[in-house]
Order: structure tokens, then sequence, then C-alpha cells
């Protein structure tokens, strides 16, 4: 192999790795091939490349349930909710992040900008739909959990349970703690001035303190004190946890295909009622004034928070698109 | 060999066969092409794209190159061929055959009512 055919070989094979690795399994060593040969003919093309990564990514994409072919109805349904949970989780982390921040402002003082304060009702109101929405999602979930272990059948159940326990345990104990820290949720006499109750905005403020601007800025973030800086790393780890805790435990369960298609339709709906969300803090990014006193300032976070949710939301909603599209109706019988 | 089908029968199925190549979307123009290439006989992925080349002046890069012909082997218009060494062949099945037969009259009936009707409103044709 001369030096120009192997760095062909090699280029190649960094492109191949852009599939899936079903993919790869059938395809990888032929497509290598085509990738050597056409970069023997072409050594620079910037098109190739670009083509490769579309491709790549929408064959992944389709190995996901998003794009392509519907895959096998059961799998698709359960691949299909794995990502809706996960851009739901998204959605909903960032979204209590800048919440937080703005309900915890409403304490000092109500936002001077009726545009402001009608998003932030929105935002409030839209979460409450959605907690609605959890509780109507986790109670065949729970039932089924439960009938798993009264029949003797709940021990691959456990490991999950117990990082979504531990998860659970240090986010809310942590949040608690460092919720307390924060001077303007509930320790002044205006408190309980705001839409919700002050120990509602710091514990959540407290939970999502991670999702901050202060990571690009480390010179100001040394000035935090050792442990909230500890609590910032750990309470990620935590929401993780959770997440992979509730994920598995879903994946572990037998539910039937009508549980599968009822989480389905309130995936759906929770897409929307965050779409609600999303409108409402748009309102306050697009209109929002800082004032009065700052307290509703837009950053450059915020944007990104916005922007991200709005990703999340596009992917919450082809998930449960193609997730319905694929699970079965029951037919009636004549 | 492709093998031969009763008139009416390979109407039908061509039509049926030519919705599904519709169904490619914008994946149809190369569809069509691999097809057409693989027409007189079966070619791996970089012989494809020369003889593509050579007869379209269209080069297909290698990633649309591989959705289109993962797609058209799915949907049983193409299969592989086994191979000695990594460059894997690919031949036209009936039913590819049948697709690309009904596509490709329905272009040409496109292209003939455009070209007649250029050349009556402009003499060009």
């Amino acid at each position: 192999m001369t030096d120009s055919s192997g760095a062909a070989v090699r280029r190649a094979k960094r492109l191949v790795r852009c599939y899936p690795r079903t993919w790869r399994a059938r395809y990888g060593e032929e497509f290598t091939q085509l990738l050597v040969d056409d970069i023997s003919e072409r050594p620079r093309s910037a098109g190739r490349a670009a083509d490769v990564l579309r491709s790549g990514l929408l064959a992944r994409l389709a190995v996901a349930g998003l794009a392509g072919d519907t895959l096998q109805p059961e799998r698709q349904v359960r691949v299909g909710l794995a990502i809706l949970g996960f851009s739901v989780t998204a959605f909903v982390a960032t979204g209590i992040a800048i919440w937080s921040q703005l309900t915890i402002g409403w304490q000092w003082s109500a936002p001077a900008e009726s545009a402001t304060k009608a998003g932030m009702l929105v935002m409030t109101g839209a979460l409450v739909a959605f907690a609605v929405a959890a509780l109507l999602a986790a109670t065949p979930l729970l039932w089924a959990l439960c009938r798993e272990f009264v029949r003797g059948r709940g021990r691959d159940l456990v490991p999950p349970l117990a990082a979504l326990g531990a998860g659970a345990f240090v986010l809310v104990i942590g949040s608690i703690h460092f919720g307390h820290g924060w001077p303007g949720t509930g320790g002044h006499p205006w408190s309980g001035r705001d839409i919700v109750p002050g120990w509602v905005a710091r514990f959540w403020w407290a939970a999502t303190l991670w999702i901050t601007s202060y990571w690009a800025h480390p010179v100001a973030l040394a000035a935090f004190p050792a442990s909230e800086v500890a609590w910032m790393v750990a309470s990620p780890i935590a929401m993780l946890a959770v997440v992979i805790g509730v994920t598995r435990t879903i994946r572990r369960l037998p539910l039937s295909l009508r549980v599968l298609r009822y989480e389905s339709w309130l995936g759906l709906t929770a897409a929307v009622i965050l779409a609600g969300f999303l409108a409402g803090a748009s309102s306050w990014v697009i209109s929002g004034g800082p004032s009065p006193r700052g307290l509703f300032r837009v950053g450059t976070i915020d944007m990104v928070g916005v922007a991200v949710m709005g990703a999340a939301l596009i992917l919450a909603f082809r998930a449960a698109q193609r997730t319905l599209a694929a699970s079965p109706i029951r037919t009636a019988t004549p | 060999m492709i093998r031969s089908m009763p008139r009416t029968e390979t109407a039908q199925k061509g039509h049926a066969q030519a919705e599904a190549l519709a169904a490619f979307g914008r994946y149809a123009g190369p569809a069509t092409l691999i097809l057409s290439s693989l027409a007189d006989g079966p070619k791996h992925g970089y012989a494809l794209t020369k003889d593509i080349e050579d007869f379209a002046e269209v080069r297909i890069a290698p990633g649309t190159m591989y959705e289109a012909l993962a797609r058209l082997e799915r949907q049983g218009l193409i299969e592989p061929l086994e191979s000695s060494d990594r460059r894997r062949p690919y031949r036209l099945t009936s039913e590819g055959a049948v697709a690309l037969r009904a596509h490709l009259d329905s272009q040409r009936r496109v292209a003939d009512v455009g070209l007649r009707r250029l050349a009556s409103s402009t003499g060009i044709g």
C-alpha cells in the first residue's frame, strides 16, 4: 500500500464513522471502498465530505426512527418515546432554569413590561399543565411497576430504580439546601408577591443552577463558594441519573401497545403545552426590557436557552408524530 | 436474466413500482440514474458513479449513492451480488426493471408533450 492510498483509506474510514453501527455492519466495507476510489480520483472535495456528513446524519436519524422508513411498530414506538422523553427533559431543564430566574426576579419586583408579565404567566401556566400531563403519564407506569414487583418479577428493575432514587435524593436535598443560599427567595419582607411561592422558585433555581453562562467565565466562577461549584457539577450528574433510571426502568417494563400509544399521545400533548411555554419565553426575550432594576434583563444564555428549547421541541414533535404513525390502532371486530 | 411477464400484469406491476420509485421524492433522480445504469448489467458503487457521469453528465456523491442503493435494495428493486473484493456489485431485479420501464415511460410522455407544445408555440423542436 502506497502512502497516498494508505491516507485515502484512513480518510475514508474516518468518514464512514459518520454512519451508525448497524449501517456500517451492512455497507461499511463496500462504502469505504467507494470513498477510497473517489478520494483517489479527487483528493480534495468539500462537497463529498458534506454529502457524507449529511447522509450519515440521515442514517443515524433513520436508526432512531426519526427519518426514512418507519421501524417495526413496537420498536418505533419505544425508540420514539425515548427520544420524546429526552427532548422533553432537555426542554424542561432549560425552561425551568429561565423561568426560576424570572420568578425570583418577580419576588423583588413585578416586571414593568406587560409582554414580560404575560410571558411569565403563560410560562407558569404551561409548567402547571405539563406537571399534570407528567402525572398522567406516570400513573400507568407506576401501576405496571407495582404489578411487576407483586408478581415477583421486579429484580431487573432494581438497578435503574436505585439510580433514579439516588439521583432524585441528591437533587431534592441539594436543591433545598442551596435554594436557601439565595437572598431573594423568601428571606425578605416582600416575598410572596410572586406568581408562585418563593420556595418553589428557589428550589428550581437551585436544581438548575448549573445551566449558567458562568462556565464561560472561569474567573467569575472561581469567586463562587467551593460547595456551590461542587453542586453545579453534581446536580447535572444527579439529573442524568434520574433520566437514565427512568429510561431504563421504562425499557424493562412490559408495557402493552395500548399503554405505549397512550404515552405517545401524552407526549404529543406535552409538546403542545411546551410550545405554549416557548411562546411565553419568546415574548419575554423579544420584548422583555431589563426594568425594573435589571431583574428581567435578557442575556446571551437566555437566547441560547430559547434556541435549545426550540430545537428540543422540533425533535419532540417529530418523535411524537412518527411514534403515533407507527403504533397500530385497535380495530373493531366485526 | 430478467424474467418476462404478460403485458397486462407487467403494466399493473409497473404502475405500482413506478409509484414506489416516485416515493423516493428527491432521491428519485439518483434512483432512476442508478437503475438505468444497472439496466445493462451489474455494477459496483464506483463503476456506477463513472457510468452515470458518462451517460448523464451527473456525478452522484458517495453518500447520496449509498442512500439510494440502500433504499432500492430495501424495496427489492436491486440486489447485491457476491464479490471477491470490497467492491460489491448490484444488479437490477425483475421488479426493478418493471419499475424503471414504467418510470421512464411516464417521463417520456411528459417529455413528448413538452416538446410537442414547444414546437407548436415557438417553432423550436
